[in-house]
């Protein structure tokens, strides 16, 4: 049968050729895959598992604790504590739920859906990073996130450490705030091991001593699949190396004085900006530092909302910036000690020269106006600085010249940042004749050469910038930087750096000079230029000023700004102001104070008080009247 | 016996014989490699079932599925083994038919990944149907080349296969499946090479099939297929984009050596770094945690199983044997290079399943009811010949 069936073939169904070369080409084919298998996996294998190797693990960053801040007693003024944040795997929500889960994830933070979405997608990163949405989220709130998987995919909660400052606006404007890093810094930042969900000091020491206070990240590596979800943690690369702690020379009791005293005098008046600074002129420490209006650093250590941020952005006072170092102003009759010392210095006058003083100076057809419009009569430097004589020093001013005034207002570190540790110093303006043609493309006119020398007209210095000027003059001839943090502790207690005066420079003045306009600043007190200050049991010398600025009024007054420094001997009650051995002064600026009398030495004489603990009252409430200046400059 | 019968004329002599000598008729070892394979296949879909390593034995699990196609897969080779072939010859054109009305509404209905239409859903499960209609288009070629013996050095004989094929290759072409329609040109081929068909003609047919290529590329390839080919010829260019899968496929075979990480230990495979790795990648988990080693026993399971298969094709009296052979392992080889040269870096990435390996119903169904047809047709030979 079967070969009938075989018979009735035309041809063979198989032929044996066609089977046999099927049959080679199946082991070819075979053998050619085995050959490819073997180059991958014999031939290059410890290169494909060193990258699986690679693959599977990844680098991952461990915050290390952040640095303490205390006040020179050691007392803290910021402390570490934890706090829910809520962050966002855009990769693991699925498109189509995208919506729903935002919906409800802002409904549950009581947040806006396009601020989680603008925060989900202005992540310039990966997919698969964590995007923090919000922070500061409550307990429940992150209980309910962190149970909510399957309604919440890709939302996570997680621990972060969040700075708290115990003493909040006090000492804002000094520690400044940590804040979520900015995609540009974070640019700017990543080599230096910055995340980019990471904190960053954002203002204040917080800014200024990041790299100290922020410490060394430990580096992990950790299991990690495709989608860069990570695991168990492999192998510790680096460890964590807690921040260095801060010790400032602030201390805390003269900036809740300070503050005192301000906050007394800008209720009392009505003014609506001020600073204050407490120094020693022998080592350039700051011991207080006010500026106000401030703002609650607190906020921002929480995450502020858009909307609080933008108030204190729009508060045409500025909370945020610190008036005291960040900010300038002209600096008024204060300035009148560059153009003394020049005078001095430059031969212009001994300090037994008497000049006459006049109801006012003609130049070039203006006149120009003592303050009283009457003049002292004849004055040497005594009277004349301790009356604060406009006559007097536009003749000084005008035989000095704009250089030579400069260059005295540049000895005494105007027209630079002092150096103080905080950030965004501005440097102020001292004109010169080349700073004018540079500016203005004209030398300066003799008018403005005498109001350069009573400080009006281009001069404009910050506060701390005046402070330290005549902190110079107080410790007989040292420019120090003025400095806010006197010791940085590593994490071990082991002191990283301890306190040493920073000398920015000598004044390259006779010593009789800075003793002549010491007993010149003390003439202020003792001729009553300065009212019932002389009248107290303590000894001070001191300058006043008033500054205009700004646009006149209806009646062609312009609004004016009024300052006082004043420092005390070593020996407050008997020291003399011939040694320059004061080691403590303070400065007031009171910002458009428009007053009878100078608020300013007000707002001194009053942290005097508090700070000696004199219980007799010396402040002059008359004085503080709303009124025209100029009767008390 | 229970057993179908198709033509009890015909086969009288094989009717009359017991069930022992259909016994030694069938191929117990093509039976071992396929059951072989589908172990290694359900090892893989243990292995990928693992969730952060420890296995849910839950519904739904690619294990779980995995072993419920497998018992339907023997049923099916059951079935399929006892049913006489020769019923197929009978009606192969209806089955012809079946196959395209399959594949319209698979482009009708079926579901896919962004837009393509390659899946039949079927309550839970999901159903490849031109798995299916490869077998169905073996089955329909087997019929028309075995019954023209003879006259297959015409032209008009080669060209009428290719005919066949046409339609069922454009309707895969349209899902789009670029993988599956060069399947049906595979085993096209195949047959008509072991058909005995002249060289003369297969040569020519050939070369109309390259000269096709640059028409194809320009109007028939969708830009992620042509990406897909792109990223073959150059995959230095775009390790992020088309040619990642590769380069972690070729990471994942390359670190496992000799014997592999072992089993559920693969560091590519378990972090998800292989794309579709129960399916179409299947080979890389296998080459990462088995090895070399693992690899060259997959390679000689399917070399056998081929080889059972040719043995099957030529000891058949009846050329619809021989030709139904040939098809099979023709699908299979084809499948094998392409799927494995894929992983390896040696071919382009199509969608192509590992016969048997890669997790899916229809792939493994369609084995089955191909191996069971095999069988079928080695046990209605009548006695062995001598050879």
């Amino acid at each position: 049968m079967v070969t009938e069936y075989l018979d009735r073939r035309v041809e063979p169904a198989r032929r044996l050729s066609r089977f046999l070369v099927f049959a080679l080409a199946a082991i070819l084919a075979l053998s050619s895959l085995t050959a490819r298998l073997f180059y991958l996996q014999i031939t290059n294998g410890v290169e494909y598992s060193a990258l699986a190797e690679q693959n599977r693990t990844a680098l991952q960053s461990v915050p290390a604790p952040r640095g303490l801040i205390f006040d020179r007693k050691g007392r803290p003024l910021v402390t570490n504590a934890a706090m829910y944040s809520v962050k966002v795997r855009a990769a693991d929500i699925p498109e189509d739920r995208r919506d729903e889960v935002v919906d409800r994830l802002a409904a549950l933070l009581n947040k806006d859906v396009t601020e989680i979405n603008t925060a989900i997608d202005s992540n310039p990163g990966s997919r698969f990073d964590l995007v923090r949405v919000a922070e500061n989220v409550n307990e429940a709130t992150a209980g309910i996130i962190a149970e909510s998987r399957p309604e919440l995919p890709g939302v996570e909660v997680a621990v972060e450490a969040v700075r708290q400052y115990p003493e909040g606006p006090l000492v804002s404007q000094i520690l400044g705030y940590t804040g979520p890093i900015s995609p540009e810094q974070y640019e700017d930042m990543r080599d230096d091991g910055y995340l980019r969900d990471d904190w960053i000091g954002k203002a204040g020491v917080e800014a200024t001593y990041e790299t100290d206070l922020r410490g060394v990240y430990g580096i992990e590596s950790v299991a990690q699949n495709a989608s860069g979800r990570r695991g168990d943690v492999l192998q510790t690369v680096r460890d964590t190396q807690p921040g260095s702690s801060l010790t400032l020379t602030i201390d805390i009791r003269e900036q809740k004085l300070a503050e005192k005293a301000l906050k007394w005098a800008m209720k009392s008046v009505g003014m609506t900006r001020g600073a204050f600074i407490v120094m020693n002129p022998q080592t350039g420490e700051v011991l207080a530092l006010v500026s106000l209006p401030t703002y609650d650093n607190n906020d921002f250590a929480r995450g502020i909302s858009n909307k609080d941020y933008a108030k204190l952005l729009k508060n045409k006072d500025k909370p945020l910036t610190n008036h005291a170092v960040q900010a300038h102003y002209p600096p008024g009759s204060t300035f009148k000690l560059v153009t003394g010392t020049g005078a001095l210095a430059e031969k212009v006058i001994t300090p037994s020269t008497l000049v006459r003083t006049a109801p006012y100076l003609t130049l070039g057809g203006t006149r120009f106006y003592d303050w009283n419009h009457r003049g002292f009569g004849a004055c040497n430097i005594y009277c004349g600085f301790g009356h604060s004589s406009d006559t007097f020093f536009f003749q000084m001013a005008g035989k000095l010249g704009a250089d030579r005034l400069a260059k005295y207002a540049h000895m005494y570190g105007f027209g630079k940042p002092t150096g103080i540790d905080l950030p965004n110093e501005v440097a102020g303006i001292v004109p010169s004749n080349k700073w004018k043609e540079n500016a203005l493309g004209a030398p300066m006119f003799g008018g403005e050469v005498y109001q350069a020398g009573i400080g009006q007209g281009y001069d404009v210095v910050t506060p701390i910038q005046l402070i330290n000027a005549y902190a110079a003059l107080a410790n007989g001839g040292k420019l120090y930087q003025p400095q806010i943090v006197r010791e940085i502790v590593g994490p071990d207690g082991e002191v990283v750096r301890s306190f040493k005066p920073k000398l920015i420079h000598k004044l390259k003045v006779p010593k009789s000079v800075l003793t002549t306009m010491r007993k010149a600043a003390r003439s202020v007190v003792t001729v009553r230029h300065t009212y019932n200050l002389v009248d107290m049991p303590i000894r001070v010398a001191g300058k006043s000023g008033t500054a205009e600025f700004g646009v006149r009024d209806s009646k062609g007054r312009l609004p004016y700004s009024q300052w006082f420094v004043g420092f005390v001997p070593k020996d407050p009650k008997r020291g003399s102001f011939a040694k320059p051995n004061s080691e403590l002064m303070a400065l007031a600026f009171a910002y458009d104070s428009r007053t009878v009398g100078n608020v300013a030495t007000e707002i001194v004489k009053y942290y005097f008080m508090l700070h000696y603990g004199i219980k007799k009252d010396y402040r002059n409430h008359g004085l503080l009247e709303r009124g025209n200046f100029y009767q008390s400059n | 016996m229970g057993l179908i019968r198709a033509d009890s004329v015909r086969v009288t002599d094989w009717g009359t014989r017991s069930v022992g000598s259909a016994w030694r008729a069938f191929d117990l070892q093509l039976v071992t490699y396929a059951g072989l394979l589908v172990t290694v296949g359900l090892v893989m879909a243990y292995t990928n079932s693992l969730e952060n390593g420890r296995l849910t034995f839950q519904a739904g699990t690619t294990f779980s599925r995995g072993l419920m196609w497998a018992g339907i897969a023997i049923v099916v080779f059951l079935i399929a083994t006892a049913f006489d072939y020769k019923w197929f010859k009978t009606f192969a054109w209806p089955l012809y038919g079946v196959q395209l009305g399959l594949l319209v509404l698979t482009l009708a209905i079926g579901d896919g990944v962004s837009g393509a239409a390659r899946w039949v859903r079927i309550g839970e499960l999901t159903f490849q149907f031109s798995e299916l209609g490869k077998v169905l288009m073996i089955i329909v070629l087997a019929n028309y080349l075995g019954s023209r013996q003879g006259r297959l050095n015409s032209l008009p004989s080669i060209l009428g296969a290719c005919f066949l094929v046409a339609p069922p290759l454009a309707l895969v072409m349209m899902q789009p499946d670029l993988g599956t329609s060069l399947v049906f040109a595979a085993i096209l081929a195949g047959m008509l090479w072991m058909s005995g068909a002249s060289l003369k003609w297969l040569v020519a047919l050939a070369a109309i099939g390259v000269a096709l290529i640059p028409f194809a590329w320009n109007n028939i390839l969708r830009d992620y297929q042509k990406a897909r080919l792109e990223s073959f010829l150059n995959p230095q260019v775009d390790v992020q984009g088309a040619g990642y899968q590769l380069y972690q496929a070729q990471i994942a075979v390359g670190s496992g050596g000799w014997v592999g990480k072992g089993l559920t230990n693969g560091t590519q495979g378990q972090g998800d770094y292989l794309p579709v790795q129960a399916t179409d990648f299947v080979f890389a988990v296998l080459a990462e945690e088995l090895g070399f080693i693992g690899a060259i026993v997959l390679f000689i399971l399917i070399g056998a199983l081929i080889w059972r298969l040719l043995v099957g094709g030529w000891r058949s009296k009846d050329p619809f044997g021989t030709m139904f052979a040939a098809g099979m392992a023709s699908m299979i080889l084809f499948q094998v290079i392409v799927n494995v040269g894929m992983v390896l870096g040696i071919a382009p990435v199509t969608g192509i399943p590992l016969p048997f390996v890669t997790h899916g119903g229809a792939s493994l169904v369609s084995m089955a009811i191909g191996l069971g047809i095999m069988q079928s047709i080695n046990i209605r030979q009548g006695k062995r010949p001598d050879w």
